[in-house]
């Protein structure tokens, strides 16, 4: 996506040091406020499914530390105008509970976040929260077996923990100069701010990703004028999204297997642009060829059809899915800006061309600060070492899950777990079922630990930097997927299908068993 | 001239950008136009800043062509400032009342074809015809141009716009000859053919077919203007000496091309070329307005507004 370079992290990991080694000494001598066999960190979709899963699997001793006020992550936090998933809601859900009332083909964020809480109720996970809990630190007692949680009320005890806090939950403002000189109201699209009237007002949107392509319809619908500010164009596909008939929802109420066949062939359409998206196919030349008739069909003028048009394969950043994008831009109160930003100014944004353009309010959609080499707070693993300073060269984990050093710690959407064409939850799904079966394991076999071998991880990422070097992703362009470096600590290289295998295995060969 | 650090020029760039808003275009000092002036200075004006909007246009598709990232993102930038160039023109001409409301000065006719020709053909053209063809026009009708400008007006606000606008200018000068360089760089016969042979490719053709009578165009309408016509010869022969100055320079065969081409127009008793460029630039003048398609709309993004 996007737009101007982001806030990044240097600073993080000295500051992550100093923080660290500050609350190691302060753990020590607090009282534990709780213990449990699982501490899950965040209550967004992968901590609730963790938690149900878990708890199916009879464990029940568990704790959810979240930093918000409820639940619902990333679908909570963002809540601008047009938030929706680009992935339908039927593919969109876990399988283990599925929702027959989705009402349309590509829910808004709303009806999703409506589906978390539904999930948080149905199976009685609330009490298991610990609100406005946020983590400051983690350090693991390998005498004991336990990871000590420093959080902002308290410390927490727990032999597994679950890393859930998300990768795309710290929104990140563009690093523009003059940023703080602007004195108009200033938005981001991960914390939107719904008591603003953008009615007859004039905004500027900067960025032009997921998030923007969404946002940008609903203020064009609004504002008096908006300019939409864009660094790089996206590939656009067209998005068919359409509501859903009452006959519809009927049917899969009455027959869930009806639902569960859609879902399947949801799947497997989606597998199938893998092969246009992820790898350079016959397929991606077809896919961009989609790409660009949408383009064509729906803007007419040569030059801000030149405008839109990426000169990056396709797939190499996030493909953008909207029907209602191009038309958005076309509107008499909507310009599209290509020119680079300057700097931003007392009352608006300078481009190179020389022209200084008044907003009354500005929405960043430029994304989140994706931690490619550090953590989002300090981790500290066997023997002191600390995770954010393993990862200063981008970050490696077994499997995606685990880290060699870090025992019982499993972190859902961790290294190399992004998928590119199909619903994360179903690589999230994929991670839960394994991290249940690791923890279980502890449990059956009476294990204090259980920890990833260094030589078993260092083969995992060989092979994964192997096959990710043949993929779109790491065809030249740059994409938050990549570090500064080029490094792609993100993305997996492969099917949906080819994830889950690799999760369904859990090969205990790898790791190394602690006895209690 | 060495080569520069095309890394270090991008910094540099980003780090000196400016607004039309840095400059107070009420200052006094717009009445130093005299009436005698103002006439010939209106088109000599017009002129300019439609070089400038063109060469920007040659900018943005050199972007889309550029071997590198670095290149593409400065060529993006030069592409934005060449604009700024002519939106700081307007304003300038805003400045002496020499535009009506929000009128944008209409092109001269081969301007106008050259127009056409950039926002269908430009894009799809080698980096190297480009890159040595612009800093062609930029070394010789911007230098050249502006050079005169700031020798017979007064005006001190033209002045200081100048003064930013030819900072800018050495940097794509700076660029542009470090480009040429690149592309002349362990040139082996195979590779010189292979960049020759565009030259067949009619979109090519018909580029040429524009910018010829152009350049001949200007010079009869700088001449006009009070330029003298040695002038314009200094600055085209100054792109000869810089551009060949080194032998990458020198194995780039546009280079040669170009160069040869300038040693035309330079050279008022070559008959057998400036006959029938003359002839074309009369014929052109013919061509009836509305028998050219709509102005493109990159066109309209020109304004003298400092404020949007």
């Amino acid at each position: 996506m996007s737009t101007v370079s982001e806030t990044r992290k240097p600073r993080r990991k000295a500051a992550a040091r100093k923080t660290s080694s500050a609350k190691r000494v302060k753990s020590q001598a607090e009282a534990v406020v709780s213990r449990s066999e699982v501490l899950i960190i965040g209550a967004g979709f992968a901590g609730l499914g963790s938690a149900i899963r878990l708890r199916q699997q009879g464990i029940d001793d568990i704790v959810i530390l979240e930093r918000a006020t409820d639940v619902g992550g990333t679908w909570r936090d963002n809540t601008y105008p047009g938030a929706a998933c680009d992935i339908p809601s039927n593919l969109y859900s876990f399988s283990f509970a599925q929702n027959p009332d989705w009402s349309r083909s590509f829910s808004g964020g709303s009806e999703i976040l409506r589906y978390v809480h539904h999930l948080a109720d149905h199976y009685q996970l609330r009490p298991l929260v610990r609100f406005e809990h946020n983590v400051e630190s983690m350090q693991y007692d390998e005498q004991q077996g336990v990871w000590r949680v420093q959080t902002s009320k308290g410390l927490f005890e727990g032999r597994s923990i679950v890393m859930a806090q998300g990768p795309l939950s710290n929104a990140s403002l563009p690093n523009i100069t003059g940023i703080e000189d602007y004195q108009g109201h200033k938005i981001h699209s991960a914390m939107w701010d719904h008591d603003y009237d953008f009615t007859g007002k004039r905004v500027a949107v900067v960025g032009t990703g997921a998030s923007g392509i969404q946002i940008i319809p609903e203020l064009v619908r609004k504002a008096g004028f908006v300019k939409v500010f864009q660094r790089t164009p996206g590939w656009v596909l067209p998005r068919p999204d359409f509501e859903t008939p009452g006959w519809n929802k009927a049917l899969f109420r009455r027959l869930p297997a009806s639902q569960d066949a859609l879902r399947k062939a949801l799947y497997l359409f989606h597998e199938s642009v893998a092969l246009g998206i992820i790898w350079d196919t016959p397929l991606t030349g077809l896919v961009e060829r989609i790409g660009r008739m949408h383009l064509r069909m729906q803007v007419k003028d040569r030059w801000l059809r030149r405008q839109l048009t990426p000169d990056f394969r396709i797939g190499c950043k996030r493909v953008l899915m909207s029907s209602d994008y191009y038309p958005a831009l076309q509107k008499e109160n909507c310009k599209l800006i290509t020119w680079p930003i300057a700097r931003l100014s007392e009352k608006g944004i300078r481009t190179v061309e020389g022209i200084e353009h008044q907003f009354d309010c500005i929405v960043f959609a430029t994304g989140f600060d994706v931690s490619h080499s550090g953590t989002p707070f300090p981790v500290t693993g066997r023997d002191g070492r600390v995770l954010g300073e393993e990862w200063s060269g981008g970050a490696q984990a077994y499997k995606s899950i685990n880290v060699s050093g870090y025992p019982n710690l499993y972190m859902t959407f961790g290294p190399n777990s992004g998928p590119g064409h199909n619903s994360a939850l179903v690589y999230m799904e994929a991670q839960i079922d394994y991290l249940v079966r690791g923890i279980q394991t502890l449990r059956e076999r009476k294990l204090k630990a259980l920890d990833v071998k260094p030589d078993a991880q260092r083969a995992f990422n060989r092979d994964i930097q192997r096959r990710l070097a043949k993929t779109n992703w790491n065809s030249g362009c740059k994409s938050w997927y990549l570090t500064e470096d080029g490094f792609n600590a993100t993305m997996f290289p492969g099917f949906a299908t080819q994830f889950a295998r690799q999760m369904a295995e859990f090969d205990m060969g790898d790791y190394t068993l602690s006895p209690v | 001239m060495a080569s520069i650090d095309l890394e270090k020029m991008l910094v540099k760039i980003k780090n000196t950008q400016w607004s039309l808003a840095d400059i107070d275009w009420e200052a006094p000092g717009a009445e130093l136009i005299t009436e005698e002036q103002w006439p010939k200075l209106k088109e000599f004006m017009s002129d300019l800043m439609w070089i400038e909007h063109v060469g920007a246009r040659a900018f943005a598709a050199m972007a889309k062509k550029a071997p590198n990232d670095t290149l593409r993102e400065i060529y993006s930038y030069f592409h934005a400032e060449e604009q700024r160039h002519a939106n700081a023109e307007m304003a300038l001409m805003k400045r002496w009342g020499m535009l009506e409301g929000d009128e944008i000065p209409e092109p001269n006719i081969n301007l106008r074809l050259v127009i056409e020709w950039l926002d269908r053909y430009a894009d799809e053209m080698p980096v190297y015809v480009l890159g040595t063809v612009v800093p062609m026009l930029e070394i010789a009708l911007d230098g050249a141009l502006c050079t005169f400008l700031l020798e017979t007006v007064d005006d001190p606000v033209c002045h200081q716009a100048f003064e930013k606008i030819n900072d800018d200018e050495s940097r794509h000068l700076g660029v542009g000859f470090t480009v040429m360089e690149m592309q002349g760089h362990g040139k082996t016969y195979i590779k010189t053919v292979q960049m020759l042979a565009p030259l067949l490719d009619p979109r090519l053709l018909l580029g040429i077919a524009s910018y010829f009578p152009l350049l001949n165009k200007m010079r009869d309408n700088v001449v006009a203007m009070g330029l003298p016509e040695e002038k314009l010869y200094a600055a085209m022969n100054k792109f000869e000496k810089i551009g060949g100055r080194t032998a990458d320079g020198r194995r780039n065969p546009w280079f040669q091309i170009i160069r040869h081409h300038a040693r035309f127009v330079v050279d008022r008793s070559n008959r057998a070329y400036h006959v029938p460029v003359d002839a074309i630039v009369r014929l052109t003048g013919y061509i009836p307005r509305r028998a050219l398609p709509a102005v493109p709309s990159w066109v309209k993004e020109l304004t003298y507004r400092p404020a949007a």
